[in-house]
């Protein structure tokens, strides 16, 4: 259908279409029209990516040099695919209304790994392991040397999109990972950098958060795209974490040992090439006197990884003359290692800020502030000149220097931690420092500062009003939309209670109690009972997990579910766990039914989906409250609370149920799907934590369902499934919860629909 | 003759007891591949033989009685007892044959089923069946399935097409829970385990059936072999292998390299697929380090390491019940699959870009094949919505209730007081309604009485089709045996021609195959039954035209056929 949302036409490739979509698409007209920024937050399954997609490209086309293109960035790899697919739809239904060409460019990046089509080194199984084989097969020294020598490997994917890749610009149309591989060995070009090099003139590219939250890769990746780009976060309720990670190092004594065999290799290959080929370090050296930033023009397929620091805070100036020839920096970096070993022989828990550690560095080898700041730069060109092939092994050194340029850089939003042992096993010796950012709003700020229009979305961002404050920037439009449903699809339930009234949680004091572990059991096993299909019932952590599932078993609770359904449950190994995952869903499929017992926060939780009966109900057992005795988050608190005025709690029970909103939300997908949704805690009938929930889930609760027992649970369990097995077809909706166009327009849905953006 | 006729066939012979009583008398037990036999002492045939499929179960005396017998229960209802007498060795020939008995009886079992007793039961009532039977089947005029093949027709009409795609039943993913020990009152556990366990284990857990074949009998009896099971930390699951000499821990190990190698195949649909869903590949030097705790063996406590193998085990254990119930689908999903690939190629790839494809890459790695089509499937799948969209899906039938709220509560129990509500009686009426609206009669396989017997005249001797054929007397003319011979060969004949006729109107491949295959039983009958017979009467001189309508029948089938498949090639040239 063609839309008219506020003026703009926008082509929808659906017959029909959700009021929340075309109250979405309105929020977000506003936001463009305003050049800002957005938080908005629509539940899962009603059609979020089609509506962002459908609006922008709009957009797009009404207004070409206003935003010239949308940059998507999505979380995982098959989240990038889905939003690739949806763009095909939209451009396929374009190509059917307007009946011409159309002249839109869209792509999809990934990693070398998802990418790579060269028989050898698209055989390795780990990302870091293609990087470094596809690098030591493309940097400009090795495809030099093939000059000399013809039987130097090289690779021939790279070579012919280097010969004639560039000379014309990928023809328009919408190509996933999979479209890019089978162009690239059609053409026999390398796909990796053919998308990479498209992505600068495609008006559409989905890519993963970390192309443009990460320094390290978006510099590389994204440096040049156009300011005239609208950027959204997808799935964003993470993108704080995301954030952080992306400016934080952890050292532990096997990354010095590395780092030292490292620097040994270093010194040998200067030695060598000093006696060999001189004349390479002396020009080295002389580049780097004359300031030039980089001691040679580095292709694209040189760096491996860019400076870790944001690209406003990169030293315009020249490497200082303590660290310029090879040598000199090699023994720089073997005092900076030494002193790293010496801080991590500690007996007790050490926290430091940044000037701190480097008022320390300084009083005891004498390591100044500003060759720290060069080193990241100073190790590339280095390797660089050394001409080494295989990067990946020094991915040791790559580390500490980073860690180096990072913490001379930053004064302010990192802590420094240093940790003799793990707190579970203070027996063991394992120091590792942890140099962590706590300030989300540093990894962002760049995105914010440059692109006109930052969308963050998601299903679940509840408080909204949280994200613009931890990530620190002003929306123009904050936005929490509702689900309208023409049968109430889903039905949260708290159960607060066991049958023998002791009351449900996972709080600490009653973590061991056994009476609230065999209740939990009892109340799984009932509803393995009643519920038809998959159950997935998520845990606050691992060791909770474990702990359970063992006292379960010694308990026979786990035979009497085995009567009813098999288990699966998720373990620390992901490829066991997928492997698990897939017997979850084939034993749903079968019609046996299964139950998957997951943790919150864990990767099933992040990533999985359980559309229809592969979920039918998920039980949350306790509140996901993240570890609470970790230093680096107690610090990240503090941090929160002296920089944004966020109380701890406050952040913690913001943390906790965004976690467990995204658990219970993995069971709904969409206005045709249903299932339960059991909070087994009772301090989930709290205000403080009911009011964090979305508010699609929270309208749902009612004051009749806050404080269960199990079987009072199991009741309306039952008769809501009953409920929902009945026939819902279109008609059902339409009208209500699907409407035509001719629905859309009348005045009387136009004025309902403006209620169900709520508006903070 | 029939015992001699079994005893010349060169038969294995597994156990052979001595010194065995049946019904008082002294002989030997003999326990073949196919069979069980028994012998009285000084003669050379068995009075007593049954085949293994015959037998529904064994039954023992208990132990520390002083008769040591075993009886074999038929499934005739029928029993055989036999009394071990050697005074020495009673208690252990008794042993032997029990624990042969136990492994060879469930071999034979799954043939006697249910529909085995039901045809057992037919013959047994029906001696001019029986007769029927031995002359056509056993002879291999024709093939048992033909013979029965309309004769249990009758029995479970329409439940034929369900039995011949039967499902496969899987196995309860608690049947170990089933299993839970006893006390037995006196310090010890006692463990039920039923053939079903037992067939289950097996199919589960494929090594503890290798351990059994590799032990038993020849290592442990089947009663040792299973105590050891249930000590073994195999079956506790959260035991962790202490690695004694425990037959067990070799399962153990052969299972944790099963789910290793299950693991390492990774699964098949990407959307699952952990380990590719983060689309980063830095170091683990990066990031936030989360606080999970390591999973290094060396940290673990005894406690976690226990905790772990169990829910390691969990995995594995509904993996295999999975797997277990899957084993004869396997094939039809995989033609699934390739069904599935084929309509991608047809669909997706123009022909001569498929081939540049493998041409280009050169290496024809199956992994890259056969990924995209189910991936593509899969995400397609994940980006629909069916709502949003004109409905243009099959219509199913949607279930129509009046009270939806009795639906959704569920029946209310009865109070105790029994009465009919007028509701009732109009329901019951409205049922017998619907029943009588929904009768259908069976008018296909209905003849009208006077067709029926006109088409006997016509095919008697001396009807319209039998004219070169006189009426006989027979009953002066030849002796009874004669006589009976004769019938026999009659009832067969009008059995294999009744076949034969059904056929036609040939108007399916079915019939086709089924009339052609018919034609020859025929004369197949004709020389092997009714020339044998027609050599014996001529050797006693008597008159061959006792046979004459038999042939003529016989010659007017041919005939029909002969018609029949011209006009076929007619048509088809």
């Amino acid at each position: 259908m063609k839309l008219n949302i506020d003026g703009l036409l926008v082509y929808f490739p659906y017959d029909y279409i959700y009021p929340e979509q075309y109250s979405y698409m309105l929020e977000l007209k506003r936001t463009l029209d305003a050049k800002g920024h957005g938080v908005l937050e629509m539940p899962s399954g009603t059609g979020k990516t089609i509506s962002l997609l459908s609006l922008i490209v709009a957009y797009q086309r009404a207004f070409p040099l206003e935003v010239t293109k949308l940059i998507y960035c999505s979380r995982t790899v098959p989240e990038i695919e889905k939003v690739v697919e949806e763009l095909r739809k939209l451009m396929e239904f374009y190509a059917k209304e307007t009946e011409e060409v159309n002249n839109f460019l869209a792509l999809a990046l990934s990693s070398r790994k998802n990418l790579c089509i060269h028989p050898e080194v698209s055989s390795l199984r780990f990302g870091k392991e293609v990087d470094g084989k596809c690098h030591s097969l493309t940097a400009s020294y090795v495809r030099a040397q093939r000059h000399g020598n013809p039987n130097q490997p090289v690779c021939r994917f790279y070579e012919e999109f280097d010969a004639v890749g560039r000379q014309v610009p990928l023809p328009a149309g919408v190509y996933n990972l999979d479209d890019l591989k089978d162009l690239g060995r059609r053409k026999g070009w390398c796909p990796y950098y053919l998308a990479r090099y498209s992505i600068l003139h495609a008006n559409i590219v989905v890519y993963s958060y970390h192309y443009l939250l990460d320094p390290k890769i978006a510099d590389l990746v994204s440096k040049e795209l156009a300011k005239k780009s609208v950027v959204v976060f997808d799935e964003a309720h993470n993108i704080d974490n995301v954030c952080i990670d992306s400016m934080s190092v952890n050292i532990t004594r096997r990354t010095l040992d590395r780092c030292q065999n490292n620097v040994d290799t270093l010194q040998n290959t200067i030695q060598r090439i000093k006696e060999t080929d001189a004349a390479k370090l002396r020009e080295e050296y002389r580049r780097l006197v004359e300031g030039l930033k980089e001691a040679n023009v580095a292709r694209e397929t040189d760096v491996y990884l860019a400076n870790p620091v944001l690209p406003d805070e990169i030293l315009k100036e020249a490497v200082p003359g303590s660290i310029r020839t090879a040598e000199h920096f090699v023994g720089f970096l073997r005092r900076f290692l030494e002193y790293l070993k010496s801080r991590l022989r500690v007996q007790h828990v050490v926290q430091e800020s940044a000037p701190q550690f480097l008022k320390d560095i300084f009083d005891k080898v004498c390591i100044d502030r500003k060759p720290l700041r060069f080193c990241a730069e100073r190790l590339q060109s280095l390797l660089r000149t050394l001409e080494i092939t295989d990067i990946s092994d020094f991915s040791a050194v790559t580390l500490i220097s980073n860690f180096a340029t990072l913490v001379s850089t930053y004064s302010q939003g990192f802590t420094i931690i240093i940790e003799p042992f793990e707190d579970r096993t203070p027996t063991i010796a394992n120091p590792v420092l942890h140099f962590s950012c706590m300030d989300p709003s540093i990894a962002i700020k760049p995105v914010f500062q440059r692109f006109q229009s930052v969308i963050i979305t998601s299903g679940t961002l509840s408080p909204v009003d949280i994200y613009p404050r931890i990530l620190d920037f002003r929306p123009v439009t904050m936005a929490s939309f509702t689900m309208t449903l023409a049968r109430t699809c889903l039905c949260p339930l708290i159960v607060g209670r066991g049958n023998d009234q002791v009351a449900l949680s996972s709080k600490f004091e009653t973590r061991e109690d056994f009476a609230v572990i065999r209740n939990y059991g009892n109340l799984l096993l009932e509803m393995s009972a009643v519920v038809p299909d998959g159950i997935v019932a998520f845990f606050t952590s691992y060791v909770y997990m474990e702990n359970i599932v063992a006292s379960w078993y010694e308990q026979g609770i786990l035979e009497n579910i085995q009567r009813n359904k098999l288990i699966f449950i998720e373990t620390q190994d992901a490829a066991e766990t997928s492997m698990a995952l897939e017997k979850y869903q084939e034993a749903c499929e079968n019609g046996r039914g299964a139950i998957l017992l997951s943790v919150a926060r864990g990767k099933v939780s992040e990533g999985i989906d359980f559309v229809h009966h592969f979920g039918r109900a998920v039980i949350m057992f306790g509140v996901p409250y993240v570890y609470t005795q970790s230093r680096i988050l107690k610090a990240r608190l503090e941090y929160l609370r002296d920089q944004f005025q966020i109380r701890e709690n406050d952040f913690l029970t913001f943390d906790a149920m965004r976690h467990a909103a995204q658990c219970v939300g993995r069971a709904i997908r969409g206005k045709t799907d249903y299932g339960l949704m059991i909070f087994a805690d009772k301090r989930y009938a709290r205000a403080d934590k009911r009011g964090k929930l979305p508010r699609w889930i929270q309208e749902h609760i009612n004051d009749g369902s806050l404080n269960l027992t199990v079987d009072e649970a199991v009741q309306l369990s039952k008769h809501f499934l009953r409920q929902m097995a009945q026939p819902f077809s279109q008609v059902d909706q339409l009208g209500l919860s699907l409407l035509t166009l001719e629905q859309l327009e009348s005045p009387e849905m136009l004025k309902k629909i403006a209620q169900i953006a709520h508006q903070t | 003759s029939y015992v001699a006729a079994m005893a010349s066939l060169s038969e294995e012979v597994l156990l052979v007891v001595k010194k065995v009583r049946q019904k008082k008398q002294d002989g030997t037990l003999y326990l073949m591949a196919e069979r069980i036999a028994w012998g009285p002492e000084g003669k050379d045939r068995f009075t007593v033989s049954h085949s293994y499929s015959d037998i529904r179960c064994q039954k023992i005396s208990p132990d520390g009685k002083a008769k040591v017998q075993l009886q074999l229960v038929l499934h005739t209802g029928e029993s055989t007892t036999f009394h071990f007498a050697n005074e020495s060795t009673s208690r252990k020939d008794w042993e032997a044959a029990k624990e042969l008995l136990q492994q060879l009886l469930p071999k034979f079992k799954k043939k006697a089923n249910k529909e085995l007793e039901e045809k057992n039961k037919m013959l047994q009532e029906d001696p001019v069946l029986f007769q029927l039977y031995k002359d056509l089947v056993v002879s291999q005029v024709i093939s048992a399935e033909e013979f029965w093949a309309n004769r249990l027709g009758g029995i479970n009409n329409g439940e034929s097409a369900a039995c011949e795609n039967k499902q496969e039943v899987g196995i309860s993913g608690a049947f170990l829970a089933d299993i839970r020990p006893q006390t037995d009152g006196c310090n010890g556990l006692r463990y039920n385990l039923t053939a079903d366990i037992i067939e289950s284990i097996f199919r589960t857990y494929p090594a503890v059936k290798q351990k059994y074949k590799e032990n038993v009998p020849h290592n442990l009896t089947e009663k040792e072999f299973w105590t050891r099971f249930f000590q073994s930390h195999y079956f506790h699951r959260d035991r962790i292998s202490t690695g004694t000499q425990d037959i067990f821990s070799e399962c153990a190990r052969q299972d944790e390299k099963g789910l290793k190698s299950l693991v390492t195949q990774g699964v098949k649909n990407p959307m699952v697929d952990l380990l590719s869903l983060e689309d980063k590949t830095l170091d683990e030097g990066y990031g936030i380090s989360s606080a999970l705790p390591s999973t290094s063996h060396a940290s673990r406590t005894v406690k976690e390491s226990s905790n772990f193998a169990i829910i390691k085990r969990f995995n594995h254990h509904s993996a295999m019940v999975l797997a277990a119930a899957k084993q004869k689908e396997q094939m039809n999903s995989f033609i699934n699959i390739f069904k599935l690939i084929t309509v991608y190629l047809l669909r997706d790839v123009p022909a001569d870009q498929a081939s540049e494809t493998s041409s280009t890459d050169g290496n024809s790695r199956d992994s890259d094949f056969f990924q995209p089509p189910l991936k593509k499937v899969k995400l397609q799948e994940a980006i629909e919505y069916e709502d949003l969209q004109q409905e243009n899906r099959p219509k199913t039938v949607a279930l129509n209730l009046k009270k939806s709220d009795r639906y959704a509560h569920g029946p209310v129990p009865l109070q105790s007081q029994q009465y009919t509500t007028s509701q009732d009686i109009i329901n019951s009426v409205n049922y017998i309604k619907h029943e009588m609206s929904n009768y259908k009669p069976n008018l296909t396989q209905v003849l009208s009485s006077a067709a029926a017997s006109s088409a006997i005249a016509a095919l008697s001797p001396g009807g319209v089709l039998m004219q070169q054929v006189a009426q006989q007397a027979i009953n002066q003319m030849v002796p009874t045996e004669i006589q009976a011979e004769l019938k026999h060969l009659y009832v067969a004949a009008g059995e294999l021609l009744r076949h034969f006729w059904t056929c036609f109107p040939v108007n399916t491949a079915f019939l086709e195959e089924k009339v052609t295959k018919m034609k020859s039983n025929l004369e197949r009958f004709q020389i092997t039954k009714l020339r044998p017979f027609q050599e014996k009467i001529q050797r006693q001189y008597l008159s061959t035209n006792l046979t004459g309508h038999l042939e003529c029948m016989l010659q007017a089938a041919y005939s029909k056929f002969h018609i029949w498949q011209t006009r076929r090639m007619m048509r088809k040239t």
